[in-house]
């Protein structure tokens, strides 16, 4: 018998019991609970156990159902319901029947149906999660809107705590809460176990402005806010994280966890279902805002108006408008620019972007609906491909059937009568495809949510089936359904009554023009999806292939350590940093070892103002640089070209005179046609010379158009988080155990982070080309495999029925090879015809994906002749099999078949 | 001659039939009854739990059966369960149906010669 705990996750009895609405309201409110019992009791005997029992067990429910609902009725209105209720257990009988009368139709049209429709389930889940739903736990999330600042050449800068603490205190009249916060590094510690994590420093208002509520104890207090930084040490836990990390223990509230070093007592624990500001992550911890120099030392955030780090959410007053909210928060930029003109007179103004239309992050929202629409599409022309097979099975089943509905309307059955049946068997084809579709988009679901990006972090994305998403899909399997299954099905309840009983009209010009058009759509659709997805994997290849700029990433080993959360200042972290560079130095398998602030490709960037004697910036031209803050050494570690000059070395340092490295395009940006080396960048405060010109590289992305780039010294201009980065001569992941080794035997709580090889790192920038290709590239295959399987079945159809003419012709003396080729002429001109009108579409959705494609032409040679070429040959083998039967056939037998 | 309240009962169906011979004996609960009937016609009559309790409630209706307290069955969810038992006019509906179908049991014999 089921324990209750698994009865619960039983999802026959869940729709059971939703089920049971159907019954009269007298007679569910009587029974519930006794009907649920018997359920209970009839899944617990050894028939209807198993996958196979629950089968049975669906089956058994849908006959008492049926038989049940007009015995619960009234005894008035039960025999017209019995009638009906009858009738509709007939034909879902016969219908049964019919289809388990041919188990290799219904297999191959049910299983073709629901990957259409799992796998549009399972993309419309993924799009949704990241794209459409609102954040979870949120309340009245459309009034929330994300403002950022607005600089030459940046339409999405963050805010700093000052400027934002402006915002909040001056726009009243619009928004009635506004909160900041941030993702940052946290070591916690708790009764001897130590682990770093990616919390978030929120402001006071954080959990109000989102109206989110503490499942335990409770969030922060207005004065842990205005009170002076530093002075409430106090922690939410996310709920997710206190269940994994403190088994879901409600004494932690008023515990005392340490937090970089610090007590913090934790006052609250988050909802289950407030997972955080952003949908692809879980925050396991939040901690107020005015502790930031306590959990990131070595930078003073809370006063710093030009360190611009935090994100801004705001929520919209009854009535106020985005509209209105832009108005307000211009008007505050100006007065704030006659208050402090050295601060603010680079900002232009400030974006508005209403939380549900921000996705993942608004920079990126181009790329993300584009992606998401290709995806959409994609697995849209799968379905039509699908359905289009389907259509096609059923079609040919209705030829064959169609002496049967003759017989039926000559004895007297009504139309309707018939009508209704086919209705019934559409509708049961359908949904059993649907929950076919909606167990392979379970699975898929399950696949994509575990996908995480190469990084660390509390990645968890919101992927998951809910009511939407089975509506979707309900509304997609019937409509698939009843659009392909019952059309044709139509045509054979209405034939002439006379021919059909004869059976004369077996091969109506009419029906096959059909079919004919289902296969030149059959190609047309499938090239235009496999042109798509190969575009894309050439994307991939093109992506792997583009040059970052250094050398054999496979051989960098890079570690991430950051004393300042230990704790140290600028001047033991300096002895730290010094005895591990030079102790990996002198490893025997390392070749160069340098620090840096930065890696390439990491998706991230910080980016400075710089000013060039002698160069007017243009009008909204860009003034702020991508900069890195690294060390001797690093720039060899990568093997990145010197093209001119030096690059830095021990001595650049506070002391030296103030030194610059830039790449090449920066250098041929500010100095056209001159050399770069000796000019001043004025940046980070200084007047700064070039001392060297790089190669350029690629920085934050692969698919990036080259930008410039220039390098600071770290001596001079220190920071605490730094990634060791070490050339390995031997292998990269000897490497990364000395260098794990060297910072324990430093400082043995130090914690190291990000250990991974350069190649490893760098599947962050691969992540979208390497899941699009293998997603679309799948898709693309099985799309190629749907498209064969239909072309054979319409091709062997139609030589089927015409084998009594291709017996005559060969009774009278035609060659067999000329019937070869006879039929498969035909089916090379549809494949023709199919394949012009698939080029055309794919043309055109070349157009449309051009800016998602990494160096790849949308009209690439490959995706557009081979591909095809693929599609033609694997057509052509589904034309030819049938064609060599066809051949084969004996003249005798064809035309006795007559 | 049958008893006159049986008018319109009369004859059973063979559902409502073999519930009341499950319950002739004693008290029991709904699927214990599904089970009984089940075992008494070699799974011919398989019920499931909409048809049961429809047919309970008919036959509730019709002052064949009533519900009764728990005849003391110890077992696991007992205590929530409802049991019911035949009526007095329940089982002289039983009786007199057994009798209908005797004779006609009897009539067939004769003329087959069986």
């Amino acid at each position: 018998m089921n324990g209750p705990a698994r009865a619960g996750r039983d999802p026959i009895r869940r729709a059971y019991i939703l089920l049971l609405r159907i019954y009269p309201s007298h007679f569910g409110r009587r029974y519930r609970d006794d009907l649920i019992q018997a359920f209970d009791d009839r899944r617990g005997e050894p028939r209807f156990c198993g996958l196979r029992g629950g089968g049975r067990l669906v089956l058994f429910l849908l006959r008492d159902f049926a038989t049940s609902v007009p015995l619960a009725r009234g005894p008035r209105r039960d025999d017209r319901m019995a009638t009906m209720m009858n009738r509709l257990l007939q034909d879902l009988r016969f219908s049964g029947r019919m289809l388990a009368k041919n188990p290799v139709f219904t297999v191959a049209a049910v299983v073709t149906l629901a990957l259409g429709i799992g796998l549009n389930a399972a993309t419309f889940s993924a799009v949704r999660g990241l794209l459409l739903k609102p954040l979870s736990g949120t309340e009245a999330p459309e009034r929330l809107v994300q403002l950022y600042r607005r600089w030459p050449g940046m339409d999405y800068g963050s805010n700093s705590i000052p400027h934002y603490q402006d915002v909040r205190d001056r726009t009243g009249e619009v928004f009635s809460d506004v909160a900041a916060w941030y993702f940052t590094q946290i070591a916690l510690s708790d009764e001897g176990r130590s682990e770093r994590i990616m919390g978030l420093l929120v402001s006071a208002d954080f959990f109000r402005t989102y109206g989110a509520t503490p499942h335990l104890g409770r969030f922060f207090l207005p004065e842990e806010e205005s009170v002076g930084p530093g002075a409430h040490p106090v922690a939410v836990l996310g709920n997710g994280f206190w269940r994994t990390r403190f088994g879901g223990d409600p004494s932690v509230v008023g515990r005392t966890l340490t937090l970089n070093g610090y007590p913090f007592e934790v006052v609250g624990v988050a909802a289950p279902d407030f997972r955080g500001p952003v949908a692809f992550a879980d925050a396991p911890i939040y901690v107020p805002l005015m502790m930031q120099m306590q959990i990131d030392p070595g930078r003073n955030l809370i006063e710093a108006r030009g360190s611009n780090m935090m994100n801004v959410i705001a929520r919209l007053n009854d009535g106020a408008t985005v509209e209105r909210a832009q108005d307000v928060l211009d008007r505050l930029l100006l007065q704030l620019r006659e208050e402090l003109p050295d601060d603010y007179e680079d900002q232009l103004g400030t974006t508005v972007v209403p939380q549900m239309e921000a996705g993942i992050h608004p920079m990126f929202r181009t790329a993300q609906v584009g992606m998401s629409g290709v995806m959409m599409a994609v697995v849209s022309l799968l379905l039509l491909i699908a359905c289009v097979n389907v259509a096609n099975l059923f079609l040919t089943r209705a030829r064959e059937r169609r002496k049967e509905m003759g017989i039926r309307l000559s004895l007297g059955a009504g139309r309707g009568r018939i009508l209704q049946q086919l209705l019934t068997e559409s509708l049961l084809f359908s949904v059993i495809s649907g929950v076919a579709g909606l167990g392979l988009a379970r699975i898929a679901i399950r696949l994509l949510a575990r996908v995480r990006p190469p990084m660390d972090g509390p990645w968890a994305f919101a992927i998951e089936m809910d009511g939407t998403v089975l509506a979707f899909t309900l509304v997609v399997s019937v409509c698939a359904g009843i659009l392909f299954g019952l059309a044709p099905a139509l045509q054979s309840a209405r034939p002439d009554v006379l021919t059909a009983v004869k059976g004369a009209s077996a091969r109506r010009p009419g029906g096959s023009r059909t079919s004919r058009g289902l296969v030149v759509l059959q190609i047309a659709l499938s090239l235009l999806l496999l042109v798509t997805a190969g575009l894309f994997i050439r994307s991939l290849q093109g992506a792997t292939r583009i040059d970052p700029g250094f050398d054999e990433p496979a051989t960098i080993a890079v570690t991430s350590v950051d004393p300042g959360l230990q704790g140290y200042d600028r001047q033991r972290a300096t002895v730290f940093f010094d005895r591990v560079l030079a102790e990996v130095r002198a490893l025997p398998d390392t070749r160069d070892v340098g620090l840096s602030d930065w890696l390439p490709l990491g998706l991230g960037a910080s980016d400075r103002g710089v000013e060039i004697p002698g160069y007017e910036f243009a009008e909204g031209e860009r003034q702020s640089i991508q900069y890195a803050r690294i060390t001797e050494g690093f720039l060899e570690a990568l093997g990145v070209d010197l093209i001119a000059g030096r690059t830095f070395t021990v001595d650049d340092d506070e002391g030296a005179p103030p030194v610059i490295v830039v790449n090449q395009r920066f250098a041929e940006h500010f100095w056209p046609g001159v050399s770069a080396l000796g000019r001043i960048v004025h940046t980070a405060g200084k007047d700064r010379e070039v001392v060297g010109i790089v190669a350029d590289g690629k920085y934050r992305s692969l698919g990036e158009a080259p930008t410039d780039m220039m390098f600071l010294p770290h001596r001079e201009l220190f920071g605490t988080e730094l990634a060791v980065v070490a050339r390995a001569s031997g292998s990269p992941q000897n490497v990364l155990r000395e260098i794990r080794e060297i910072v324990r035997a430093a400082d043995a709580d130090m914690p190291v982070f990000d250990v991974r090889t350069m190649e490893e790192h760098m599947g962050i920038a691969l992540l979208p080309a390497r899941l699009g290709g293998s997603v679309l590239g799948l898709f693309g295959a099985l799309g190629l495999l749907l498209a064969a399987v239909g072309i054979y079945g319409v091709m062997a159809y139609s030589v089927a029925q015409r084998t009594s003419e291709l017996g005559i012709r060969i009774a009278l003396g035609a060659d067999r090879h000329r019937v070869v080729r006879l039929v498969l002429g035909e089916g090379i001109r549809l494949m023709v015809i199919g394949t012009a009108l698939g080029l055309l579409g794919a043309v055109a959705a070349g157009r449309m994906v051009r800016s998602l494609l990494y160096n790849v032409n949308a009209l690439d040679p490959m995706a557009f002749l081979g591909v095809p070429a693929i599609l033609v040959a694997v057509a052509t083998l589904a034309v030819y099999v049938p064609a060599r039967r066809a051949a084969a056939v004996e003249p005798v037998r064809a035309l006795r078949a007559e | 001659m049958p008893d006159p309240d049986l008018d319109g009962i009369l004859p059973l169906t063979p559902a409502v039939f073999h519930v009341l011979v499950a319950l002739a004996s004693e008290a029991k609960h709904g699927y214990a009854i599904a089970r009984e009937v089940e075992d008494l016609t070699d799974g011919r009559i398989l019920m499931g739990p909409g048809t049961l309790y429809g047919s309970l409630q008919r036959m509730a209706d019709a002052g064949l059966i009533e519900e009764s307290s728990n005849p003391g069955d110890a077992a696991r969810h007992a205590q929530r369960r409802r049991y019911y038992k035949a009526t007095r006019l329940g089982r002289a509906a039983l009786r007199a149906e057994s009798e209908r179908l005797l004779r006609a049991l009897d009539l067939v014999r004769e003329r087959t010669g069986g």
